[in-house]
C-alpha cells in the first residue's frame, strides 16, 4: 500500500475483541492495506491529489472543546465536535432518536477498490458511529453542527446513519465550522424509507483541514431526497456523495454551488442511480473558481437495465473569476434502459462584460456588480429551495463569501 | 446640461464617431436619427463609459463635470442613464434587488441617504403601474424571459426610479407596438420636468410625435450633418436619407 499513509492507519492491537465493531474493523484495515490509498492514476481521484494529506503532521490528541455556532433558525441540534458526538442521546424530541449504530450498517462492499480507501479508513479507524432514527415528521430542521477548534490537527472518522421512517417528512442540515488543520473523514448514510421525504441541506466553510465525505442515500418507494448544498471551499474538500433510487416513484435531486479561491480545492463527486424504472432525478451543481482555486465535479447519471420510464437531468455550470483558477467538469451518463429521457450539459465561462456594463450603467461599481452578477450565478441552484430562515442565512452565507 | 465638442470615439481602434458636437440645455430634448451604422449607439454607450468606447479626441462636459473622467458607475450617480437598445438579462439576479442596489449605490456616492425597502418598493410600484407592468416582474431575474417590450418598458421603469438629469434612450420605441409606445412615451414625458434632459436614438418618427422634440439631429458617417427642429424627422420619414446625400454630393 501507499506508505506515505501510513500516519493514517489505526492501530487495532489494542481493540478489545468484544466491542461490536471489532471484526469489521479488521476486515475493514485488511480491505485498506490490501487495496491501498487512491493516487492520480485512480480514475475518480485523477484531479484531486492527495499530497497536502501525505504531508500533513497528524496529532494523536483533539483539539479543545468548540462552541456550538449559533445561527438565524431554529433547530433541533446534534454536537459533532473534532469528530466526536457530544450531544447527550438522550434529550432529543420525539420522534427522534439516537442510538449506537450496529456493526452491520457499517459495511462497504468488498468491490469497492483503491477509490474508496477513505470508507474503509472511516471503518477500520472509526470511533462510535451513531444513528439517528426520524421516527415522527420534523417542522424544526434537525442541524448537524460539526465543529473542529482551532488546534485542531488529527484524523476523525464520523460516522452517522439517518433512517427516515415510512411516510416521515424531515430537514436535516449538516452544518460545518472547521476551524483546524487535520484530517475528518467522515461517511453520513441515508435511508428514506417508503413515501419518506428528507430535505438534506449541506453548509459547509472549512479552512485548513482536509475534508473528506462520503454520502450514500437510498430512496425507497415514493420516497424523495434533495439536497441543497453551499460548499463555501477548503484547502481540501471531497464530497462522494451518491443517490440509489431503488424502487419505484423514488425521486432525488440534487443541487449544490462551490466556491473555491487560492489554496482551496472542492472536488465533488456525485452519482445518481436509478436502479429500477418510474424513478426520477435532477441535477445542477455551479462551481465559482477564484484565484489559484480548484474545483472538480464529475457527475454520474446511470440507468440499470429494465429500469424503463426513469428521466434524468442534470447541468453543471461553472464560472472561472480569474486567468489562473481552474475547473474540471464531467457529466457522464451510463443508460442501460430503453424508454427513458436523460439529459445533461456542462458550460464553463467567465462574467459577462456586458451585464456588468448594464449594472454599472446603473450605478453598481465594479466590485459591486461583478458580486452580484457571482451572486445571481452562485444562488440559482437554491432557487427553488422553499423561503425560510434557513435560505435566508445560506443566501447570506453567499452573498459575504462573493 | 451636456455639452459635446468635436467628440471622436473608437472601437477596436475604428473610428466611429468623427467630429460631433452637440448641446442640450437643461429640460431639452433633443432626438437623433440616422441611418443603420452612423454611430448612434457608439454615441449611447460611449457618453454612459462603455469599456473598449474609447474618447480619442474632443470634450464632453455634463453638468459640469467632464464626462471623460468618469467611470461608467460614476456617471450614473452623476445623473446619467443610457436605455439600452439591447437591455441585458442577467439570470439569478432579482430585479428588485438589484433596483435598489442601484438606486441606493447612487445615493450614496452622491452623499444621500439609502432608500429603505418600503419607501423603494412604493417607488417602484407607482413607476410599474405606469408603465401597466405586473408587480410580478419585481421578483423575476432581470430581463430574464422578459418579452421584447417588456424589456424596454423595464428600462423606462429603472429610468423613472432612477431619476436622471440625462436620459439617453437608445432605440427604446424599437420593437414596441403601438399600445407600447405610447406607454414609453408617456413615461417619457412624465419625468419632463423643464430640468431633466432627454438624448433620444431612434430610427422612427413614430415616437417624437408624442415626444415634441426640441430639437432633431441627424448622425451620418460619425458626426451630425443636419440638425432642425421636428418638422425634420417629418422630413425624414417621407423622404428617407436620401435627401442628405444629395445635399453632400
Amino acid at each position: 500500500m501507499s506508505a506515505q499513509f501510513d500516519h493514517l492507519l489505526p492501530d487495532l492491537a489494542g481493540l478489545a475483541e468484544d466491542s461490536g465493531y471489532a471484526a469489521t474493523r479488521r476486515h475493514a484495515q485488511q480491505q485498506l492495506m490490501a487495496h491501498g490509498f487512491p493516487d492520480l492514476r485512480t480514475e475518480q481521484w485523477k484531479y484531486t491529489s492527495l499530497r497536502v494529506l501525505e504531508k500533513r503532521e497528524l496529532a494523536a490528541q483533539a483539539g479543545a472543546p468548540s462552541a456550538l455556532p449559533k445561527r438565524p433558525f431554529d433547530s433541533i441540534d446534534l454536537h459533532f465536535d473534532n469528530g466526536r458526538l457530544i450531544t447527550p442521546s438522550d434529550q432529543l424530541p420525539a420522534g427522534l432518536s439516537l442510538t449506537p449504530l450496529a456493526a452491520e450498517h457499517l459495511a462497504v462492499t468488498d468491490e469497492a477498490g483503491r477509490a474508496e480507501a477513505f470508507s474503509w479508513l472511516n471503518v477500520a479507524a472509526g470511533d462510535q458511529a451513531w444513528c439517528l432514527q426520524i421516527e415522527q415528521s420534523q417542522s424544526t430542521p434537525i442541524r448537524l453542527a460539526i465543529t473542529t477548534s482551532d488546534d485542531f490537527s488529527t484524523a476523525a472518522h464520523p460516522r452517522l446513519h439517518i433512517a427516515v421512517s415510512e411516510g416521515v417528512s424531515a430537514t436535516v442540515v449538516e452544518d460545518h465550522d472547521d476551524h483546524g488543520q487535520g484530517l475528518i473523514n467522515a461517511v453520513l448514510t441515508i435511508a428514506v424509507a417508503a413515501s419518506a421525504e428528507l430535505h438534506h441541506v449541506i453548509h459547509r466553510a472549512c479552512h485548513e483541514s482536509v475534508w473528506i465525505q462520503r454520502c450514500d442515500v437510498n430512496v425507497a418507494k415514493d420516497g424523495r431526497y434533495q439536497l441543497h448544498a453551499v460548499d463555501l471551499g477548503g484547502r481540501l474538500v471531497r464530497q462522494d456523495h451518491t443517490v440509489n433510487l431503488s424502487q419505484s416513484g423514488a425521486n432525488g435531486s440534487l443541487m449544490a454551488v462551490a466556491l473555491m479561491n487560492t489554496g482551496q480545492h472542492v472536488d465533488w463527486h456525485t452519482c445518481i442511480n436509478h436502479l429500477v424504472g418510474h424513478t426520477n432525478s435532477e441535477e445542477a451543481c455551479r462551481m465559482l473558481a477564484d484565484g489559484l482555486g480548484v474545483g472538480v465535479f464529475n457527475g454520474r447519471i446511470y440507468i440499470a437495465r429494465g429500469a424503463d420510464d426513469a428521466h434524468s437531468q442534470m447541468s453543471t455550470a461553472n464560472l472561472l473569476l480569474s486567468d489562473q483558477a481552474r475547473i474540471n467538469t464531467k457529466p457522464e451518463l451510463e443508460i442501460y434502459a430503453e424508454e427513458v429521457t436523460a439529459s445533461h450539459g456542462a458550460t464553463i465561462g467567465q462574467l459577462d462584460d456586458s451585464a456588468l456594463f448594464y449594472l454599472r450603467s446603473r450605478g453598481l461599481d465594479a466590485a459591486a456588480a461583478a458580486g452580484l452578477l457571482k451572486l445571481g450565478f452562485a444562488a440559482t441552484p437554491l432557487d427553488e429551495m422553499p423561503a425560510s430562515a434557513l435560505k435566508e442565512w445560506l443566501l447570506a452565507q453567499l452573498r459575504a463569501a462573493l | 446640461m451636456l455639452t459635446i465638442k468635436d467628440l471622436h470615439v473608437s472601437v477596436h481602434d475604428t473610428e466611429i464617431i468623427r467630429g460631433l458636437s452637440l448641446d442640450i440645455k437643461p429640460g431639452e430634448l433633443h432626438a437623433i436619427m440616422g441611418p443603420n451604422g452612423s454611430g448612434k449607439s457608439t454615441l449611447g454607450y460611449a457618453l454612459a463609459g462603455r469599456d473598449g468606447y474609447d474618447i480619442t479626441s474632443g470634450e464632453v462636459e455634463f453638468d459640469g463635470q467632464d464626462l471623460a473622467e468618469l467611470e461608467a458607475d460614476e456617471r450614473a450617480a452623476a445623473g446619467l442613464f443610457l436605455a439600452f437598445q439591447y437591455p441585458v438579462e442577467i439570470p439569478g439576479v432579482n430585479n428588485a434587488y438589484f433596483l435598489r442596489a442601484a438606486l441606493n449605490a447612487q445615493r450614496k456616492a452622491r452623499g444621500e441617504p439609502e432608500v429603505d425597502a418600503g419607501a423603494f418598493l412604493k417607488m417602484v410600484r407607482a413607476a410599474l403601474a405606469e408603465l401597466r407592468m405586473d408587480e410580478s416582474l419585481l421578483k423575476r431575474a432581470v430581463n430574464e424571459g422578459f418579452s421584447g417590450g417588456e424589456k424596454k418598458r423595464n428600462e423606462i421603469v429603472q429610468m423613472a426610479v432612477l431619476q436622471p438629469k440625462l436620459a439617453i434612450l437608445d432605440e427604446t420605441d424599437s420593437g414596441l407596438d403601438i399600445d407600447a409606445l405610447k406607454l414609453v412615451a408617456d413615461g417619457i414625458n412624465k419625468l419632463r420636468d423643464g430640468k431633466r434632459s432627454f438624448l433620444v436614438i431612434t430610427h422612427y418618427q413614430r415616437l417624437l410625435d408624442y415626444l415634441d422634440p426640441d430639437q432633431v439631429h441627424v448622425l451620418a458617417g460619425g458626426r451630425i450633418v443636419e440638425s432642425g427642429d421636428a418638422s425634420l424627422a417629418k422630413r425624414l420619414e417621407k423622404e428617407g436619407y436620401a435627401f442628405l446625400e444629395q445635399a453632400e454630393a
